[in-house]
C-alpha cells in the first residue's frame, strides 16, 4: 500500500500510478492538455506542473510516479504563475478566433485561459498564418490553432498504428501534416480528431453547424455497421445526428472508432429514404396508405399460404435489425405463416463456419472478448484483413503486436504492414497444403513435447487422417524453410494464442476443409477463435431463430424438447423438418415451389451471388414484399414495398460478434414504424395477434421463452457487460460427426476474382453515406501490376472484367498489394458488385458460397478522361 | 517502381543491416536519397520510406526536422555559409551581401542559372578560422570575396 498526500488530502493506492492519476482518483483537478487516457505519457506541454516536497523543481504530474510518504501540492501561487506563462506562451500563435471556431465550448484550451490564463498578452509581434487546409472531403486541419500537444500523432501511431500524420518541421514552424500535406491518405478513423484538445483538426461533416452546447443530450448507442458493436455517442441538434463521437472506458472500443462508425451516420436522414408504402399496380410503384399496403400484404400471403400451403412461403431476416426485429420476424415466419421457410445473409459464411467451429468446440466457441487479443502472445490470423473488415478488432491485434506478441498471418495483409508480421504466403493453390503442413508440423512438436491435448477424440481422430501433401507446394517454394520454421515456433510455442478466421477462408475453394485445419490447429495450441463478422447483428440474427434449422437462443429445431417449449411458449406446432435456407429459396423460386418472400432489411439481388439468377428467381414469385430504408435492387422488384425505420430511429438490441449484448437507442425523430412493428402489424391483419408495446417487451418475451437468454433484463442490458452466456444455459460439447470434404483445386492460369472489402464501405448503408462515398466514391477493380503490364492496363484506364456470369466496366486501380492471379472488386456499389460476377456454387460442409474461384477475363476499353 | 539508382537501392539496403530497426536507419537512408536528387522530394521520401517499411509520414518529419535535409529543389552546387557569431563578427554578413550582389544569391534561394543555392547555417565548428562555409561537401575558411569568388570559379 503506497500512501501519499495530496493537498492535504491523504490517498492511499494499491499500486503505483502517476501522481495525476492518484488525483484524478481522489477528485482532485490537475490541468493538462496532452495528457490523454489512451494515449502513452509525453510531459510536453507542462500545464500539469505540480509541487512535490524535497523535490528541486516542478515536476510533471503526468510523467512522475507515486512513491510512498510523497506529499505532492498542486495548486500554489508559485504553481499557477507558471501555468498562466504557459499559456501566454500558447496564445502567442493562438489565433483567438473562438466565435468562428466550432471547437469553442468543448476546448481544453479555453477552458485553461479561462481559469488560470492572463487577460492579455506581452507579445506584440504578429501571429503566425497559416490557411485552413480544405484539401480533405472530410477532416480540416487548421494549424494556427494547433497547441503541439502531439495527442493526434500519438493517436495516430502509438494507438491506431496508422502512423498517417506526422510532426512537420520545427520549433516554431512545426505543424502536423498527413504526408502529402493536402488530402489524407489514411484509414480515416477520425481518431485524431477525437483527441485534438483544440480546434485545429476537425470533422467536415458537421462544421458550423452546431455549438457543443445545443447538444441536448448525448444519447449511447451502438454503431450500425460491423459485428464489433462498438459504443458511439450520438449527439444530436434539431433531429439530425450531428456528431458520432466513442466514448472512453466503453468496453468494447474504448474511446476508438472506424471510418465507417465516425463518418457513417448520414444514411439516416438521407434524402433517397424510403417515405410511404408503395404497391405495384401495373407495373408501376404507386404511393399507398400503410392500411393499403400492410392489408394487401397480409391477404397476398394468406392467400398464397391457403392455396400452395406453408411451404410456399419464405422469409429473409437481417443482420443490420435488432434482434428485437429478428425475434419479431422468425416469429411470423413459424407461427403466422407456419414455416421454417426462413434465412438471412449470415449464410453467406458466418453461420455455417460457426456451427462447424461449434461443432467440434461446444456452443459459443467464438465468443471470445475482442480486447483479448491484445493480451496474446500469438496472434494467427486467416482469411482476410481483419483491419478493414473488423477494424476496431484489427487494432486490437496491432496492440498485441506492439506488446511484444506475433502477428502470425497466411497471405499479405496490408493493415499489419508496418507490425513486422510472420507471414506465409503460400498462393492461392498451397493454401490448403500449407494448412496441412502446418498442422503436422504443430502435432509433431506437441508430441515431442508430450502436450497434446487429449480432450476432443473426435477431432483427434480427424487430425490422424490429415497427411499434408506438400510436394506440389515446395515445387515452386514460396515459403522459405526458415520462415515457416519460425512461423511454427511462434505458433505452438504461444502460451494464449488467438484464431482470427474471416470470410475469405469460408468463402474459398474447400473452405469446409480449410476451416477445418484451421479448427484442428487451433485445438492443438488450445487457442481462442474469433470469427469476423461484417454486420453489426449477424450474431443477433442467428441467436434470434433466423435460420432454417435453428429456433430463438442458439436451439436447434431438431429437438422436439426444444420444439415443445416453443410450441407451448407461442401456443402453436412447429414443424420439425428444418426450412430453406436462402439459396435454396432463391432455387425454389427459380422453379416455382416457393411463391411469396418477404423480405426485411436485405437485399438480396446485390448481396447474394449471381444477380441475374437471382433476379429471375424473385421475378417469378407471385409475391415479393420488401421492408427496407432504401429503394435497393430488390425492392425494385418487389410487389409491396413498406419502408422502415432505420437504426437511428429505434430502440433495440444487437448481439456483437463476442456476444455482448447492446443497446441500440433511437437518436432522432422520425415518422414510420419499426421492423418488428410493421411486421406485428400484418401478423395482425393475418388474426395473429402479437401484441408488444415497444422493444423492451419484445427483449422481455425473448428473455422468457429463449433458454439463452433468460432472466436478462432490459435494464441490465444498458451496462454493456452483458456477455456470453449470459444467465442462461449454452450448449456444450461436439454432437455430430465432424465432416471433411477437400475442395477442387484453382484453375490455373486464368485470372480470379476476388470480392474486395474496403475499409470505408459496408454496402446499403455505406453508399448512402456522402462522407464515406467521398472518401471512397466508386467501384474500382484492383489488379497486380504483373497483371496490369502485359494487358497495357495503367491506373485510371477503364477494365472490361468479363465471368461466365456477366461484365462489368470498371476503373483499374494497379496495386502491388494485390495477389498476381486475382482481380478484386468490392461488392458495394449499385450495378457495380463483385457478387454479380459469380455463378452460385457452395460448400459441401459450410453451405457457403464459394466466392474466390471464378475466372475472369481482363480487356483495356478506355481511358478516364483528365 | 523506385526513382532511387541501383548503387542507392543496394546502399539503403546495405543501411539498414547495420540498425537494429528500420526508423534507426532512416537518417542515413535519407542522405542516400538526398545525395541522388540534391533534396528530398515527396517522390525520394516515399521511396526510402517504401524501401524502409516506414510510414512516409515519419520520414517526412524526420526529414523535415533536420536542417542539413533540404525540402526544396537546390542548385548543382550548395553553398552552407555560417553568420554564427564568431562569422559574423569577422564579416560574414558582408559575404551574404556580396553573395546576393555578385551571383543574385538570396539566402535560402539559388541562382536563376541553377548553379548554386545558399544556405544560411549555424556554427561548423570553425570559429577560430572565421569565416567559414561549405560547399557541397568541401570546407573552406578564412573567407574573404576575392577568396569566395576564386572558390566559386571551382564549380560550374
Amino acid at each position: 500500500m503506497i500512501t501519499i498526500t495530496i493537498n492535504n488530502k491523504e490517498i492511499k493506492l494499491e499500486k503505483a500510478v502517476t501522481v495525476l492519476e492518484a488525483a484524478r482518483s481522489a477528485g482532485i483537478k490537475i490541468p493538462t492538455l496532452c495528457y490523454h487516457e489512451q494515449l502513452e505519457k509525453y510531459g510536453g506541454c507542462r500545464l500539469c506542473l505540480v509541487e512535490v516536497e524535497k523535490m528541486p523543481r516542478l515536476q510533471t504530474a503526468c510523467t512522475l510516479m507515486v512513491t510512498d510518504g510523497m506529499i505532492v501540492r498542486t495548486e500554489t501561487e508559485a504553481i499557477a504563475d507558471v501555468r498562466r506563462g504557459i499559456l501566454e506562451f500558447l496564445l502567442i500563435n493562438h489565433p483567438l478566433d473562438c466565435p468562428y471556431c466550432d471547437k469553442a465550448g468543448e476546448c481544453e484550451l479555453q477552458d485553461l485561459v479561462e481559469k488560470y490564463g492572463p487577460t492579455t498578452g506581452r507579445f506584440k509581434e504578429k501571429k503566425r498564418k497559416v490557411t485552413e487546409n480544405l484539401q480533405d472531403p472530410v477532416i480540416v486541419r487548421n494549424m494556427e490553432r494547433c497547441v503541439m500537444c502531439t495527442r493526434c500523432t500519438r493517436m495516430c501511431e502509438g494507438v491506431q498504428g496508422a502512423s498517417a500524420i506526422g510532426v512537420v518541421s520545427r520549433g516554431g514552424h512545426s505543424h502536423v501534416e498527413p504526408f502529402s500535406g493536402n488530402r489524407y491518405d489514411c484509414e480515416y478513423c477520425g481518431n485524431c480528431v477525437s483527441v485534438c484538445p483544440v480546434g485545429a483538426i476537425m470533422s467536415r461533416l458537421h462544421r458550423h453547424s452546431y455549438r457543443p452546447w445545443q447538444v441536448k443530450e448525448n444519447i449511447e448507442t451502438v454503431c450500425p455497421y460491423c459485428g464489433v458493436g462498438c459504443t458511439v455517442v450520438a449527439q444530436v441538434r434539431d433531429d439530425v445526428i450531428k456528431r458520432l463521437v466513442p466514448k472512453i472506458g466503453s468496453p468494447v472500443n474504448n474511446g476508438m472508432l472506424c471510418s465507417r462508425g465516425r463518418f457513417g451516420y448520414e444514411f439516416v436522414g438521407h434524402g433517397d429514404r424510403l417515405t410511404t408504402p408503395l404497391i405495384r399496380k401495373n407495373g408501376v410503384f404507386e404511393v399507398a396508405t400503410w392500411e393499403e399496403a400492410i392489408g394487401l400484404v397480409a391477404q397476398r400471403l394468406g392467400e398464397i399460404k391457403d392455396k400452395n400451403g406453408s411451404g410456399a412461403v419464405a422469409g429473409i431476416a437481417s443482420p443490420r435489425c435488432t434482434n428485437e426485429d429478428n425475434y419479431v420476424f422468425q416469429k411470423f415466419m413459424r407461427v403466422t405463416l407456419g414455416t421454417n421457410n426462413i434465412d438471412s445473409t449470415a449464410r453467406m459464411g458466418y453461420a455455417g463456419a460457426q456451427s462447424f467451429i461449434e461443432n467440434i468446440f461446444g456452443q459459443g466457441a467464438t465468443g471470445n472478448i475482442i480486447s483479448g487479443l491484445s493480451n496474446s502472445d500469438a496472434v494467427l490470423v486467416v482469411g482476410g484483413d481483419p483491419t478493414t473488415v473488423n477494424p476496431i478488432l484489427g487494432l486490437q491485434i496491432r496492440a498485441c503486436s506492439r506488446r511484444g506478441g506475433s502477428i502470425l498471418t497466411v497471405g499479405h495483409l496490408p493493415g499489419f504492414q508496418h507490425f513486422s508480421p510472420l507471414e506465409l504466403n503460400p498462393g492461392l493453390n498451397h493454401e490448403t497444403q500449407l494448412f496441412e503442413h502446418i498442422l503436422e508440423h504443430i502435432v509433431g512438436e506437441l508430441v515431442s513435447r508430450k502436450v497434446l491435448p487429449g480432450s476432443n477424440p473426435l477431432l483427434e481422430a480427424k487430425i490422424k487422417t490429415v497427411q499434408a501433401d506438400v510436394a506440389e507446394m515446395m515445387k515452386e517454394p514460396a515459403i522459405s524453410e526458415k520462415d515457416f520454421a519460425g512461423f511454427i515456433e511462434k505458433l505452438a510455442g504461444a502460451a494464449t494464442p488467438a484464431v482470427v478466421i474471416g470470410k475469405e477462408l469460408i468463402q474459398s475453394s474447400g473452405g469446409g476443409y480449410k476451416l477445418f485445419l484451421i479448427c484442428a490447429i487451433t485445438y492443438l495450441i488450445n487457442g481462442r477463435i474469433y470469427l469476423l463478422s461484417d454486420h453489426a447483428n449477424e450474431q443477433g440474427v442467428l441467436d434470434m431463430g433466423c435460420a432454417p434449422d435453428l429456433l430463438p437462443g442458439y436451439r436447434p429445431l431438431s429437438y422436439a424438447e426444444f420444439r415443445k417449449r416453443y410450441e407451448t411458449a407461442w401456443k402453436t406446432t412447429l414443424s420439425d423438418k428444418p426450412g430453406l435456407n436462402i439459396f435454396e429459396m432463391i432455387d425454389a423460386a427459380g422453379n416455382g415451389a416457393l411463391k411469396a418472400l418477404y423480405v426485411m432489411g436485405e437485399n438480396p439481388v446485390f448481396n447474394l451471388p449471381d444477380a441475374k439468377t437471382v433476379e429471375a428467381a424473385l421475378r417469378k414469385l407471385e409475391f415479393l414484399v420488401v421492408q427496407d430504408i432504401f429503394m435497393t435492387e430488390t425492392a425494385q422488384q418487389a410487389d409491396v414495398v413498406l419502408p422502415a425505420l432505420s437504426w437511428g430511429e429505434k430502440y433495440g438490441t444487437f448481439t456483437n460478434m463476442e456476444r455482448r449484448i447492446q443497446r441500440v437507442r433511437k437518436t432522432v425523430d422520425r415518422e414510420g414504424m419499426e421492423d418488428w412493428r410493421i411486421i406485428a402489424e400484418v401478423s395482425k391483419h393475418m388474426s395473429q395477434r402479437m401484441q408488444y408495446a415497444d422493444a423492451g417487451a419484445v427483449f422481455e418475451e425473448i428473455t422468457r421463452v429463449s433458454p439463452l437468454h433468460r432472466d436478462l433484463t432490459y435494464d441490465e442490458i444498458a451496462e454493456g457487460h452483458t456477455i456470453y452466456p449470459y444467465k442462461g444455459e449454452p450448449l456444450r460439447g461436439a454432437t455430430a460427426e465432424i465432416k471433411i470434404e477437400k475442395g477442387s483445386s484453382y484453375p490455373d492460369g486464368p485470372l480470379l476474382l476476388g470480392v474486395a472489402r474496403p475499409l470505408f464501405h459496408s454496402g446499403t448503408l455505406s453508399r448512402k453515406s456522402p462522407a464515406l462515398l467521398k472518401i471512397y466514391p466508386e467501384a474500382v477493380v484492383r489488379i497486380n501490376p504483373a497483371t496490369a503490364a502485359p494487358l497495357s492496363i495503367a491506373d485510371g484506364d477503364i477494365v472490361r472484367v468479363t465471368s461466365s456470369a456477366g461484365s462489368l466496366e470498371l476503373p483499374a486501380v494497379i496495386d502491388k498489394h494485390v495477389e498476381k492471379q486475382v482481380v478484386l472488386i468490392p461488392n458495394i456499389f449499385e450495378g457495380k458488385g463483385a457478387l454479380s460476377l459469380i455463378a452460385i456454387a457452395l460448400d459441401p460442409v459450410l453451405k457457403a458460397p464459394v466466392l474466390d474461384s471464378t475466372p475472369v477475363t481482363l480487356e483495356r476499353v478506355g481511358k478516364v478522361s483528365a | 517502381m523506385t526513382i532511387l539508382s541501383q548503387t542507392a537501392l543496394q546502399e539503403i539496403d546495405e543501411i539498414r543491416q547495420n540498425y537494429p530497426t528500420a526508423r534507426a536507419a532512416l537518417l542515413p537512408a535519407l542522405y542516400v536519397a538526398q545525395r541522388e536528387f540534391g533534396w528530398l522530394s515527396p517522390e525520394a521520401y516515399a521511396a526510402v520510406s517504401d524501401l524502409l517499411g516506414v510510414p512516409p509520414a515519419i520520414a517526412r518529419g524526420v526529414g523535415t526536422f533536420y536542417a542539413m535535409y533540404k525540402n526544396k529543389p537546390m542548385g548543382r552546387h550548395v553553398v552552407q555559409l555560417c553568420t554564427n557569431v564568431s562569422c559574423m563578427i569577422l564579416g560574414a554578413e558582408k559575404l551574404v551581401d556580396f553573395l546576393k550582389n555578385k551571383y543574385g544569391l538570396e539566402p535560402g534561394g539559388t541562382t536563376v542559372d541553377n548553379r548554386f543555392s545558399l544556405v544560411i547555417m549555424e556554427c561548423i565548428g570553425a570559429c577560430g578560422t572565421a569565416p567559414a562555409m561549405l560547399v557541397n561537401d568541401d570546407f573552406y575558411e578564412n573567407l574573404t570575396e576575392k577568396y569566395i569568388e576564386e572558390i566559386l570559379g571551382k564549380y560550374q
